[in-house]
């Protein structure tokens, strides 16, 4: 059985690769599983996909812990321990990372033994909306690597995917697919699949067992106040504002305006922008009225964020 | 009506009740309105959820607020408020509660539930004179499931379950003057964009007796299909062109409380469609000039029949 773990940004499209890659797998036959994990699925929060495929009946259920392939879309989730983009990544685990800098550098850094692969993001086709196509290139390099996916297989199962959404996305986005699956031609069939699971070999998740409790006791009860500050939606920004003090007239119209509420004013009123919860949308750089926000590529040097 | 003690924008609180980490999209309209909502009435609240996209704020073992939440069905958030208010009322009439320590009791809900699926729910707590504020943040479709159309959805928006060439066929409900017409203590329209006009209706309204009414106007960048950075402006363009009429209803009497420029001064409802991806079929690849004409028409039908 073959296990393949996607991990993406929201809106990268990998919910649909996984969709696409297990079509394929099913049109050269296999009995396939395709599913994204359900959770903050919003536009930059981490987002999973998992697609399983075997010759046999697959019994396995649930996430994929022990992945044969590993397909990263944005390197920055590579420093996110919640991302959880390592787990069970083993000597023989296949990790195909969308990056523009080194394969031995990502090796490196992340201490790998096995085969680590990178797919150039700058060279990737673009869309008609000008963003590298990352779904439709992980999913082409994909169904090369597990190497029993054909080309014509790879063109139905894009094909049927996208078919409602036009003609010019299934030709940009088969475009970026089999120009992804010629690129990583000398690595076919690197990926191997590990044997289906029996009942004798199988091994129980780490559950904790608890005991039965009375209701006031087991009931999802949330007895502190405003405990969503524990959860970093800064990490799913993509472009970080930058307000500019020498500029600021101090109208606080970004901290009114602000959905979420995380720019706050200091003792003098100058606005301050809490960047551990500011998901980016940049709602703040739009209102300004003397254009003192600026929007910068957000830094993805490793504990930049927390 | 004594006069409102926000005077301009400077006056809104400086800061905030509701805390962030939220799972909403970035530039989500209806949390920047809730968040002003939460900041007007404080605390001292016990909100009463029904299932929609704002549920999300509070999956545990998070939640952003520091009063206190509960989780409904679609149809029956403001039963679940009646409960409530009346515990809370039997608890100061026993001397268990003082009455500084009473909670405002409010229900919030999106317009699939407002418009539709809790409307009868609605109609009859406000006919019991039940005391609570319900807020309806109206962002014109289902958004927690993929953004299928709902009773509150504008002719000729393109949702996932409208997806033919002409849009919504059918006509957004007229949820304030249904709520109106049960002549309650108060009925606003707000819109998070115009985050003043919104916070002076809210400290009116807060402590009245009776059932509080709010329908705000909250755009959804991934529903409606436009950039998270244009919230407040997409917001702004519907009071600005009249879409969105600004009003309020009190002691039997409605009241603009913003009245767009003049026909023929006022921008065109086309401004504010053309920036939001799910009219985009009215603009290509050929103008639909019938609908958009049918639309403006519309809108200044509205305005004539009020001035």
């Amino acid at each position: 059985m073959f296990r393949i773990r996607f991990h993406a940004r929201g809106g990268q499209g990998i919910k649909t690769a996984s969709r696409i890659l297990g079509t394929a797998f099913f049109l050269e036959g296999y009995e396939v599983q395709d599913f994204p994990r359900y959770g903050a699925e919003r536009r930059g929060a981490p987002i999973f996909a998992y697609v399983r495929a075997s010759k046999n009946t697959i019994n396995e259920r649930g996430i994929i812990n022990k992945p044969d392939l590993v397909i990263v879309t944005d390197d920055s989730l590579l420093l996110l321990p919640i991302a959880g983009v390592l787990l069970g990544v083993t000597e023989r685990t296949v990790l195909l990372i969308a990056t523009d800098e080194a394969t031995e550098l990502w090796k490196k850094r992340l201490n790998l033994q096995g085969l680590v692969l990178s797919i150039s993001t700058q060279a990737a086709v673009k869309g008609h909306a000008g963003l590298p196509l990352l779904g439709a290139v992980c999913v082409g390099a994909a169904a090369q690597l597990v190497g029993v996916i054909s080309k014509s297989a790879l063109e139905e199962a894009i094909h049927e995917q996208l078919q409602p959404l036009g003609k010019v996305i299934v030709e940009e986005n088969l475009a970026a697919a089999m120009t992804a699956y010629d690129q990583i031609e000398a690595y076919a069939g690197c990926t191997t699949e590990r044997e289906d699971p029996s009942a004798d070999s199988y091994e129980s998740p780490d559950w904790i067992d608890l005991p039965f409790e009375d209701a006031s006791t087991s009931a999802p009860y949330i007895h502190a106040a405003a405990t969503t500050l524990n959860v970093k939606t800064g990490l799913w920004r993509s472009l970080r504002p930058v307000i500019d003090l020498q500029q600021c007239n101090r109208c606080a119209l970004c901290h009114i305006y602000c959905p979420d509420g995380v720019i706050s004013l200091d003792a003098k009123g100058y606005p301050q922008i809490d960047y551990q919860h500011c998901k980016g949308c940049l709602i703040c750089l739009a209102q300004c009225p003397l254009h003192a926000i600026d929007a910068i590529p957000e830094p993805r040097q490793e504990g930049e964020i927390s | 009506m004594k006069e409102s003690s926000l005077k301009s924008i400077k006056d809104l609180p400086s800061t905030h009740v509701l805390g962030p980490g939220t799972p909403t999209c970035a530039g989500c309209g209806a949390l920047g309105a809730i968040k002003i909502f939460c900041d007007i009435l404080g605390e001292k609240t016990v909100f009463v959820n029904a299932a929609g996209c704002m549920t999300l704020l509070t999956v545990y073992p998070f939640t952003p607020f520091k009063g206190s939440w509960i989780y409904t069905a679609m149809a029956s958030a403001p039963a679940g408020a009646q409960g409530i208010r009346d515990a809370l009322d039997l608890l100061i009439r026993k001397g268990r509660l003082k009455p500084e320590e009473d909670l405002k009791v409010v229900v919030l809900t999106g317009d699939g539930t407002a418009y539709g699926m809790g409307l009868s729910s609605t109609s009859s707590a406000i006919y019991r004179g039940l005391d609570f504020i319900y807020i309806c943040y109206d962002n014109e479709g289902y958004g927690n499931t993929g953004y299928q159309f709902s009773a509150a959805t504008p002719h000729a928006a393109r949702t996932a379950t409208s997806k033919g060439p002409g849009g919504y066929q059918r006509y957004k409900k007229d949820l304030f003057a249904i709520w109106a017409a049960h002549r309650p203590a108060y009925v606003a329209t707000v819109a998070g964009a115009e985050p003043l006009d919104m916070a002076r209706k809210i400290e009116k309204a807060k402590d009245l007796k009776g059932s509080k009414l709010f329908i705000a106007f909250t755009p959804c960048p991934t529903g409606w299909h436009f950039e998270p950075a244009k919230t407040i402006e997409v917001g702004k363009l519907a009071v600005k062109t009249g879409v969105w009429p600004l009003k309020e209803y009190i002691d039997g009497k409605v009241a603009h409380t913003r009245v767009p420029l003049p026909k023929g001064k006022r921008p065109l409802v086309e401004e504010y469609l053309k920036i939001q991806g799910r009219f985009a079929h009215l603009f290509s690849p050929t103008r639909n000039e019938k609908v958009l004409e049918k639309i403006q028409s519309g809108v200044d039908a509205y305005w004539e029949s009020i001035v």
